[in-house]
């Protein structure tokens, strides 16, 4: 495999994206790809930048819904496969897998989940609109009296996440029901914000309608601060943190799970059970965390660990790799990480570590599976961005108690009154019945409740 | 063999600059001859391993007292006072450092002091083109902290009133550590509230502030648009102004106003100023009004100057005859700055805390 070309040539600076256009700061951050190699200089904002950026679009207008929809779908074939920012497509995949150690074969996922999110826009964010409520109060159901459907707001921030590109998908539904969008970028992987951010306005949103505003941490709360709503990412002390806020949507750890129970036979299931894990690279918060099993777990265990100890340690940008690579010193630290929380676990892969040096800077982290005696067990709930899951016993005295908090829920299992109370249990998010991987996903289909559950309220509407 | 200096060095008109070096040797012959020094430094030149009258040849030499400021937290002020100016000694007040590193520090500030530094920031301000003879208004400390005092000198020889919103710095240093951003917030809008009754009302033409403040008053179109329309010049101090933000202010906020940045501190009586005339470009630097205030920026561990360019922590030294405090490591990080013509020791750069980024690995949660 030989090293891709330097596909970062003509973007070796990344702007921020403001209201008036592109503006490279004095303080930046070099970007640097998982061997250490610099490969973008990161224009990081003053808080004063932003607080002018978001009054500038607190000041801008929004353009029509079929404006809006137009350049949304120009936008995400631009994104998927033209070139922005002087940035070829191909070149942008090769570029954002080796900054982020994202596997080349995830990033083209990605990039086809922010495609069709930008391009199904109209489609997702109906979908989540209450049956009573209509679009404008020049509808026809609004002569008798309806709800109309309105923006809570009218500027969105979002605290983006680096752990996976279609992160990306999700905030497009807010540029669909007209807000104005802030995007503050991991400074992980700034890269796929800012070529979208860039093909949004290459497609026709204004500068005044989407910014893309990298800062340090003293001028992230800026953001939150000036948006009306916001949306961040984090891990369990970022939930903490906003859980009384009703400004702000927390994304936090999945912790999605499978359930097995004795009327089904797991060998049948055995290939959505290692995908649940392992696609994504076990980075995303639909990968399944713990798989819990009526019976004797170590079956499950075994041949779980058994597949997966066959995927391949490769660089990044290898079209055959699909294990997150990441510099080796952060590599080495979620192995501590694990070997702490696993000690007293049964390994059944992974117990000599899961760190594969690359041997030019970088390690794979390769997958870990461990067996745990107690459904009640809190390492269930233990979520690492690489393919590592807990096996557990379930019995139905255990119950539902043992699935809570959890994203996803893939329940294999005949038994109807436990189906019943899965779904009624508020703490989990999905319930995926039957033969479905964790990370399902279509859309239309909420992820996390539908975004726009949080950012539209209905409005009382009748007119003569 | 040098002779015995001259007093007279101590009290060179304020649009001259003594030669250094024996502008030094007289000040140890003031605050350490028997009838003119203070009880405190006579006092404390018994347990010196030198005497600063023989041995304190220039402004090198300052780098063999000990930091005393310390001691400032307990001494009797009135001990702090030079004998020399026996009962006409005119004091300004007694001042207090902000308490940041424990419980403050107190110094008498004369009046000889106190006009030579208005002196030069009025000369500052004709050089800036800031018209003499207009308002001003300071969203700044008072009470016990010296920069309101400076600040009201300033506006009065330049020929203004001074209107004053009081900020306790170390309430909001409080609040700030005790993690209460909603309290802290709520202060900081009652001084923007504040602030803003004397802009709406009053014909402000010098606005006096700390950057902070100057963030939180660009986050409300109406008082840019006052404040674009009547001040011709904001002087700032009193916290790190990062390149990117003053470049913003200059062009973006208040284009119409001069923008003048100090780098102050109680244990120099007073201030730094920036030097003028740089581009954007260029970092703001900060001369001290040498050789009466003098910097050295040093390697923390070794105590040698680093090199220029580098960023080092900033030995701090004031010498007038009101008040002798020589060689104060500050807790401040700057670059080391070569002095302008004339100058000695160093001038500094980018003061503020190391850039710190937080990209440290979050293990549990996949974001």
């Amino acid at each position: 495999m030989s090293q891709p070309a330097t596909a970062l040539d003509a973007l070796d600076t990344l702007d921020a994206l403001g209201p008036k256009g592109p503006y490279r700061s004095r303080h930046r951050l070099t970007v640097s790809d998982v061997t250490g190699a610099p490969m973008a200089e990161l224009s990081l904002v003053p808080r004063l930048f932003v607080t002018r950026a978001l009054a500038a679009l607190r000041a801008a207008g929004t353009p029509p819904l079929e404006e809006r929809l137009a350049a949304l779908k120009r936008a995400g074939e631009l994104f998927a496969t033209g070139t922005v920012a002087g940035m070829t497509a191909a070149g942008y995949e090769s570029a954002v897998c080796r900054m982020s150690g994202t596997p080349l074969a995830n990033v083209r996922i990605a990039v086809e989940a922010i495609r069709l999110s930008a391009t199904e826009a109209f489609r997702s964010v109906q979908a989540a609109r209450p049956v009573g409520a209509v679009g404008d109060w020049r509808d026809p159901y609004a002569r008798t009296g309806s709800a109309v459907w309105i923006r809570r707001g009218d500027v969105f921030a979002v605290h983006a996440a680096g752990n996976h590109p279609a992160v990306h998908a999700l905030w497009l539904e807010a540029l669909a029901l007209g807000y104005r969008v802030a995007v503050r970028p991991s400074r992980r992987e700034p890269l796929t914000p800012y070529r979208l951010v860039s093909a949004l306005r290459e497609a026709g949103f204004g500068p005044d309608q989407v910014v893309l505003l990298p800062t340090d941490h003293d001028a992230a709360g800026e953001i939150l601060r000036g948006a009306d709503l916001s949306m961040v990412y984090g891990g369990q002390e970022v939930i903490d943190r906003y859980a009384a806020d009703p400004a702000v949507l927390p994304n936090g750890p999945g912790r999605s799970k499978i359930l097995i129970t004795a009327d089904r036979d797991w060998r049948d299931h055995l290939d959505v059970v290692v995908d649940s894990v392992a696609r994504h690279g076990g980075t995303a918060c639909v990968n399944a965390t713990a798989v819990l099993v009526e019976g004797d777990p170590a079956p499950v265990a075994e041949a779980l660990a058994e597949r997966l100890a066959a995927l391949p340690s490769l660089p990044p940008h290898d079209e055959k790799a699909v294990l997150p690579v990441h510099p080796l010193e952060v590599a080495r630290g979620f192995e501590r990480h694990l070997r702490t929380k696993a000690a007293g676990a049964r390994a059944w892969l992974g117990g000599d570590g899961v760190v594969d040096d690359l041997g030019d800077g970088s390690a794979a982290l390769r997958p870990a599976v461990f067996q745990l005696d107690d459904p009640r067990d809190a390492r269930l709930g233990v979520e690492l961005s690489f393919p590592c899951v807990w096996v557990a016993p379930w019995t139905p005295t255990a119950g539902v108690a043992a699935l809570r908090d959890s994203l996803v829920v893939t329940a294999i299992t005949g038994d109807e009154a436990l189906l019943d109370a899965l779904l009624a249990e508020p703490s989990i998010k999905n319930l995926y019945i039957g033969d479905h991987p964790t990370h399902w996903i279509a859309p239309g289909i909420p992820h996390d409740a539908y975004l726009g559950e949080f950012l539209m309220r209905t409005k009382a509407v009748i007119r003569g | 063999m040098p002779t015995t200096p001259s007093l007279s060095v101590l009290d060179v008109p304020f649009d001259e600059r003594p030669d250094p070096d024996e502008y030094i040797r007289a000040a140890m012959e003031w605050h350490f001859g028997p009838d003119t020094g203070s009880p405190f430094w006579l006092r404390r030149a018994a347990s010196l391993d030198f005497d600063p009258r023989r041995d304190v040849k220039g402004v090198a030499d300052l780098a063999l007292f000990p930091n005393v400021t310390g001691e400032l937290r307990e001494v009797p002020v009135r001990d702090l006072i030079p004998q020399g100016y026996g009962a006409d000694a005119r004091i300004v007040g007694v001042f207090e450092s902000g308490g940041t590193t424990g419980a403050p520090k107190r110094i008498v500030c004369l009046r000889d002091w106190l006009d030579r530094l208005t002196y030069g920031l009025s000369a500052d301000l004709d050089g800036l083109g800031i018209p003499r003879g207009v308002d001003w208004l300071a969203i700044a400390p008072s009470g016990p902290h010296m920069v309101g005092e400076m600040v009201a000198g300033a506006a009065a020889r330049h020929g203004g009133l001074m209107f004053r919103v009081d900020m306790d710095p170390r309430w909001v240093k409080k609040l700030i550590s005790a993690g209460k951003t909603e309290e802290t917030d709520a202060y900081v809008s009652h001084l923007v509230e504040q602030a803003a009754y004397v802009l709406r009302t009053q014909d402000i033409g010098v606005l006096m502030t700390t950057p902070p403040l100057l963030e939180r008053l660009a986050r409300h179109d109406d008082l840019i648009e006052l404040i674009g329309r009547k001040v011709k010049g904001i002087m700032w101090g009193g916290a790190h102004m990062d390149a990117d933000t003053r470049d913003l202010l200059r062009t973006e906020v208040f284009p119409d106003c001069e923008l003048y940045g100090t780098y102050g501190n109680t244990m120099i009586l007073g201030g730094a100023t920036e030097r003028l005339g740089l581009g954007p470009d260029e970092p703001c630097v900060f001369d001290p009004r040498t050789p009466f205030v003098t910097f050295s920026v040093v390697d923390p561990v070794s105590g040698e100057p680093v090199p220029y360019g580098e960023r080092g922590q900033v030995v701090m030294n004031h010498v007038s005859k009101s008040c002798l405090l020589p060689n104060n490591l500050e807790r401040d990080l700057a670059i080391r700055i070569p002095p302008p013509e004339g100058g000695v020791g160093d001038s500094v750069a980018d003061v503020g805390p190391v850039a710190m980024f937080d990209d440290e690995v979050v293990i549990e949660g996949v974001y």
